[in-house]
């Protein structure tokens, strides 16, 4: 990452931090509206690849205020919603490690059971491959200027795969944590709740799935590979 | 583990023209074989395309040229491997020496050895399989037993490997056996470069249960090789074994071999699908791009001399889990009978049935998952 994004990312952990208790008057204050607004504007002149960094950590920390909307427009809420998605499965990722690496049972901590690592490392991948999903989006949106049209192919399948990891990871995460993540006391349900929510907003799986198979039943089979390859490395 | 930071997949050049050059020679020189050889071609054999694939500067792209090869990037060998795939090339005869055993001889053998082998492994002619498993060692290899001795004429070798894929065509095997006398586990084991042609080497097929012949038991039976056979350092042979297994992991053979069934189901759909089969066209397109995303950066972060074990296996168990569901997919929502005759139906026989195996090569799923608990501080 650049120092500027590192930077950026910085702010946006503190502000975000301090947004938790607030509201979204901090994010606001701290001027994220101006994220993708161009530097000849006053604005911060970022790209997609900021856009993505900054909503990952909203998805951690401040997943119920509404920072996708105060930065991007409409066109742009299902490519946020991938990247808040990408930063509460992390959390949600976290937060399982942790509690299966303090919670003893049986002698030993949870996590020194193989059935619980297996669950663990299947909840991992669908993690790393919306976070894979939302890199690779934002590389498109900025390749393509931001037109959110040309991008069309890239938002649906990142959307889509994201929506299908909130099954696995929702339920995985609850199931390592036993009752106490089902608690309202306790952190999970701050990214969970959020997660079953996004999976509906903005395009459903059929949705998108739809909007996909339709584009790449008009390529073709060979097509698609063709489409794939054009569209990025 | 850290999140997935996207390594980003800039190979130099001009990797458009390298994918022009690449499918115009395809289109010349792919031969018009059975769409069940194009599914599944890693394991399709065909010596002659090999050898032109070879010639065209395809095979053992990123050897140095003083070895027969082209000095190119790993990410353009990448790309040119993806085109392959996608395109159902068959490069099964070549397909490991490329792949492992060329780079492992070029990072860890004698210089006797790299120029002994390594050209006719770019010019697509020299074949290798892989010793590791063995009946006892599987998924446990620290448990192989083969044994090499050293005696004053060489190493002697007694044992026996298991599901060795390729055996009865390869030159050449690059085996794990174990060196020092009363070792145990991970110690004391070395890699050797074994000429399979001789004296005491008895191959045996194994045909699974598609009919096919891939697999082989070979045993080993007093075989003497010169000192001159050790690749690397004498005991650490485990070391060398699991850099080179993060090769075999993360490449888009993991989510490409059966893409012929997606072409297929794709093509047979026609422009306008009903909405089931658009649907499910639509689910596994976005599995497919997002895999692609992760094998890309996988192979970025292995290019850059970085360890991606954890990346690599996280795109092993996706692509085997998408590998294995297209097909089982595709059957549920498609009409047609298992003996029918069209495209669609034979490939769709042939990946069910061989499906099973794809989350068994290469390491099991069990283990997968477990070196991936390993990275998230679990074990």
């Amino acid at each position: 990452m650049s120092a500027a994004r590192d930077m950026l990312c910085d702010t946006a952990r503190a502000v975000f931090a301090e947004a938790a208790t607030a509201g979204i008057a901090p994010v606001e204050e701290a001027g994220f509206g101006l994220l993708l607004v161009p530097e000849e504007n006053n604005g911060f002149g970022g790209d997609w690849g900021d856009v993505n960094a900054v909503l990952q950590i909203a998805g951690v920390i401040v997943p119920d205020l509404p920072v996708a909307e105060l930065i991007a427009g409409e066109a742009f809420q299902p490519a946020a919603t991938v990247s808040l998605m990408a930063g509460a499965m992390g959390r949600a990722l976290s937060l399982s490690i942790d509690h299966v690496n303090t919670r003893q049972q049986f002698g030993r901590p949870l996590g020194k059971f193989q059935a619980v690592q297996q669950s663990l490392a299947a909840m991992a991948c669908e993690v790393r491959a919306v976070e894979a999903a939302a890199a690779a989006l934002a590389s498109r949106l900025d390749a393509v200027g931001l037109d959110a049209a040309a991008a069309d192919f890239e938002i649906a399948a990142a959307k889509l795969r994201a929506n299908r990891a909130v099954g696995v990871v929702t339920a995985i995460a609850h199931q390592v944590h036993g009752a106490i993540g089902f608690t309202e006391e306790y952190d999970l349900h701050r990214v969970t709740v959020p997660l079953m929510r996004w999976r509906g907003a903005h395009g459903n799986d059929a949705f998108w799935a739809a909007r996909l198979g339709r584009q790449v039943a008009g390529f073709g089979g060979r097509g698609l590979w063709e489409a794939m390859t054009a569209r990025g490395a | 583990m850290q999140g997935f930071a996207l390594y980003p997949f800039d190979p130099p050049g001009d990797i458009a023209a390298l994918r022009t050059d690449l499918r115009d020679w395809l289109a010349a020189n792919q031969p018009q074989s059975d769409v069940v050889a194009r599914a599944n071609c890693w394991a399709s054999f065909d010596a002659s395309f090999s050898r032109a694939l070879g010639a065209a500067g395809y095979v053992g792209m990123t050897l140095p040229t003083q070895y027969g090869g082209s000095d190119r990037h790993p990410l353009e060998r990448y790309v040119v491997i993806e085109e392959l795939l996608a395109a159902g090339a068959p490069v099964g005869a070549h397909w490991i020496a490329d792949r492992q055993t060329g780079p492992l001889i070029l990072r860890y053998g004698s210089e006797e050895q790299r120029q002994r082998y390594l050209p006719g492994i770019a010019a697509g002619e020299l074949y290798a399989c892989i010793g590791l498993s063995e009946p006892g060692a599987g998924s446990d290899l620290a448990a192989v037993r083969t044994t090499a001795r050293e005696t004053a004429e060489g190493w002697r070798i007694n044992g026996q490997k298991i599901w060795t894929t390729g055996a009865h065509f390869s030159h050449i095997m690059l085996a794990l056996v174990r060196t020092e006398e009363g070792s145990e586990r991970n110690a004391g084991l070395s890699q050797l470069l074994i000429d399979l042609d001789t004296p005491g080497i008895t191959i045996r097929p194994i045909i699974d249960m598609a009919g096919h012949h891939d697999f082989n038991e070979v045993f080993f039976d007093d075989v003497l090789v010169p000192h001159g056979a050790l690749v690397g350092e004498r005991g650490q042979g485990w070391k060398q074994v699991t850099a080179e297994l993060g090769l075999e992991r993360s490449g888009p053979e993991r989510y490409l071999s059966s893409h012929a069934l997606l072409v297929a189901l794709i093509d047979a759909a026609g422009p306008e699908p009903d909405p089931a089969i658009t649907t499910l066209i639509g689910e596994l397109t976005a599995e497919i791009w997002t895999l692609r995303q992760l094998s890309m950066s996988t192979a970025a972060k292995l290019a850059a001399g970085e360890d991606p074990m954890v990346e690599a296996s996280v795109v092993k168990e996706l692509g085997n889990a998408f590998e294995q569901d297209m097909p089982r997919r595709v059957q549920a929502i498609v009409t047609s009978g298992w003996d029918d005759e069209n495209d669609l139906a034979k490939l769709l026989r042939a990946l069910l049935i061989a499906s099973p195996s794809f989350s068994l090569r290469g390491g099991t799923r069990e283990v997968i998952r477990g070196i991936i608990a390993r990275g998230l501080g679990l074990r």
